[in-house]
């Protein structure tokens, strides 16, 4: 799954400017997720278009990129990012960030994250019979 | 007390040592700094063309880019075994100005500086802390050898490190501090902050302030922090023209007496290079007489000053210097150190993660300069974790520190948001009112 990652500055209303953009493109944002410093921070977000996305914030002067990150579906019930997590404990993946999506019209929730070993995730969780989701199944 | 008789010459008296010397300084820089000789042939001035203290305008200006051009040594006069010190102020791009001493030279300096402390109340009996940083920077042995040749007694504390700057200042019954005007603040409400009242608690009665200006204003602060009788005074000097002792305040507090009988002064507009009449704002120019190792003629300081002739109310008959209303360049005055945007804008256009544009923010916080460098970032691939972004700016930090000596905070803001200029670019933001 790609995610598209921003650098915005600290201060009110830039995480405004991201998203107004994105909305005036008319692409949809799927999940978000940001983490801040004192002085700036790095806006992560799943689209559906990310290729779209890149282009017109890169056009409008922000630093952007996209990175490939993994995204699984949960039963939405008691314990299961715990025994998500557990999963890749065991495997001895390091989770670098993880955040989940904002809604998803009646189907199981998503979370993402971020991985430098995404094969050995990939492979670990689909043996113990995690559902990976990719961007054409959103 | 008035320490050398030159300080109080008739006016007369003092031009004519000052021309004796000149016309030596003249023939002796011509015969012997090619650089120097080079430039006073291509304006057509010969050694024996100086008759009078005004043919001084006749000769050619010495500028900081000279000794870049010349780097290390190529200004020096004298063979490397004459000499016995070197010094070191930051340059406009990367190399240090260096600069010599012979024997003589270090004799003349440090009688400079014997003369300056002694304008400023210091006596044989004062305990010093000197609280500049050591190193290759003039400032702290200069004052240190002046202070030892009245006859007083020097802690080499140097810089920082305030908890032991506090426990020397009580438990060696200090009475004099060297220090920049701002860490002198700073040093005052951390020792009022600490429980003590320097006024009461303390015996430092005097301050001999330089490195950088102390406005009016900072003095006034420095009185109700240090207390009301506390003697502060500022000096004023330049690594290149021999470190501090080219000029001091004295206690009558009316501006900063030049060492007439070392240096001449003049003002110059320094768009047309013209010298202005007595009184009026400008460059201040220095030629040196005397100096063996590097001797200088004309040499563009430039700080913004006026001179003030009339004699003295202390005595001294030398001319005075107003305090320094600016700089004639785009020069900056970070916690006593000389920074220039060139330095800077050299890291930054060095780290190919950053963009080349920049905004530099100084202000005073805690009563210590803060220098904040604005820079954009452009390299998309940092976005990948925090810990790249802040390798990046750890990096920017460790080339402005090793290039500057000093600390800077850093800010990375994204592409096109500093403001482009047109012409002339306004990097630079100094928020510092009045010195507080």
């Amino acid at each position: 799954m790609k995610q598209i990652s921003v650098f915005v500055e600290n201060r009110p209303g830039s995480l405004m400017e991201v998203t107004s953009r994105l909305t005036e493109a008319e692409v949809n944002i799927r999940a978000v997720a940001s983490f801040d410093t004192p002085e700036f921070g790095i806006l992560r977000m799943v689209v559906d278009d990310p290729q779209k996305a890149k282009q017109e914030l890169t056009r409008l002067g922000f630093v952007v990129r996209i990175y490939e990150v993994m995204g699984v579906e949960l039963q939405d019930e008691k314990g299961n990012l715990n025994h998500m997590l557990s999963i890749l404990a065991d495997g001895q993946i390091n989770v670098n960030y993880i955040y989940s999506f904002v809604i998803r019209e009646q189907k199981a929730p998503v979370m993402v994250f971020s991985t430098d070993d995404m094969e050995k995730a990939k492979e670990i969780l689909t043996k113990a019979g995690v559902k990976i989701v990719t961007d054409e199944e959103l | 007390m008035i320490w050398a008789k030159e300080e109080t010459l008739p006016r007369k008296e003092l031009e004519m040592i000052q021309l004796e010397k000149l016309k030596k300084t003249v023939a002796y820089i011509y015969e012997r700094v090619a650089p120097y000789r080079g430039k006073m042939d291509r304006a057509g001035v010969k050694p024996e063309d100086i008759q009078t203290l005004s043919d001084l305008r006749r000769l050619p200006f010495t500028y900081k880019k000279d000794f870049r051009d010349n780097y290390p040594m190529g200004l020096f006069a004298v063979d490397k075994k004459e000499l016995v010190r070197f010094h070191a102020s930051s340059g406009t791009t990367g190399k240090p100005t260096v600069v010599g001493y012979t024997k003589n030279d270090l004799e003349m300096w440090l009688g400079n500086v014997a003369r300056i402390a002694c304008m400023g109340g210091a006596s044989a009996q004062d305990i010093v802390q000197l609280s500049f940083g050591y190193g290759t920077f003039t400032g702290a042995l200069g004052l240190h050898g002046g202070l030892e040749k009245i006859g007083a007694a020097v802690i080499p504390m140097s810089s920082g490190n305030t908890k032991k700057q506090i426990m020397f200042l009580k438990d060696m019954g200090v009475t004099l501090l060297v220090a920049t005007p701002s860490y002198a603040l700073h040093l005052g409400e951390e020792i009022r902050k600490s429980g003590l009242d320097p006024e009461t608690d303390l015996s430092v009665r005097i301050g001999l302030f330089g490195g950088e200006g102390m406005t009016e204003a900072m003095r006034e602060e420095m009185h109700r922090i240090w207390g009301k009788d506390f003697l502060c005074t500022q000096n004023y000097g330049l690594s290149e023209l021999c470190g501090p002792g080219v000029a001091g305040e004295c206690q009558e507090l009316c501006g900063m007496h030049i060492n007439e009988d070392w240096f001449i002064p003049e003002i110059i507009d320094p768009k047309t290079e013209e010298v202005l009449p007595p009184g009026e704002r400008g460059e201040l120019v220095v030629t040196c007489l005397g100096k063996e190792a590097l001797p200088l003629v004309r040499y563009r300081t430039g700080d913004m000053t006026r001179l003030f002739y009339e004699p003295c109310k202390c005595g001294r008959t030398t001319v005075r210097m107003e305090n320094l209303s600016g700089r004639a360049d785009d020069m900056l005055v970070i916690r006593g150190v000389n920074v220039f945007p060139t330095q800077i804008e050299e890291v930054l256009l060095s780290i190919e993660e950053i963009g080349p544009h920049y905004e530099i923010l100084v202000e005073r916080k805690n009563r210590l300069d803060v220098m904040t460098i604005t820079v954009e970032l452009i390299d998309d691939r940092l976005l990948d974790s925090y810990s790249k972004l802040s390798e990046l700016e750890q990096r920017i930090k460790a080339g402005l520190k090793s290039q500057l000596g000093l600390a800077t905070q850093i800010r990375l803001v994204a592409p096109y948001s500093l403001q482009r200029f047109e012409g002339k670019a306004k990097r630079i933001k100094d928020l510092r009112k009045d010195g507080l």
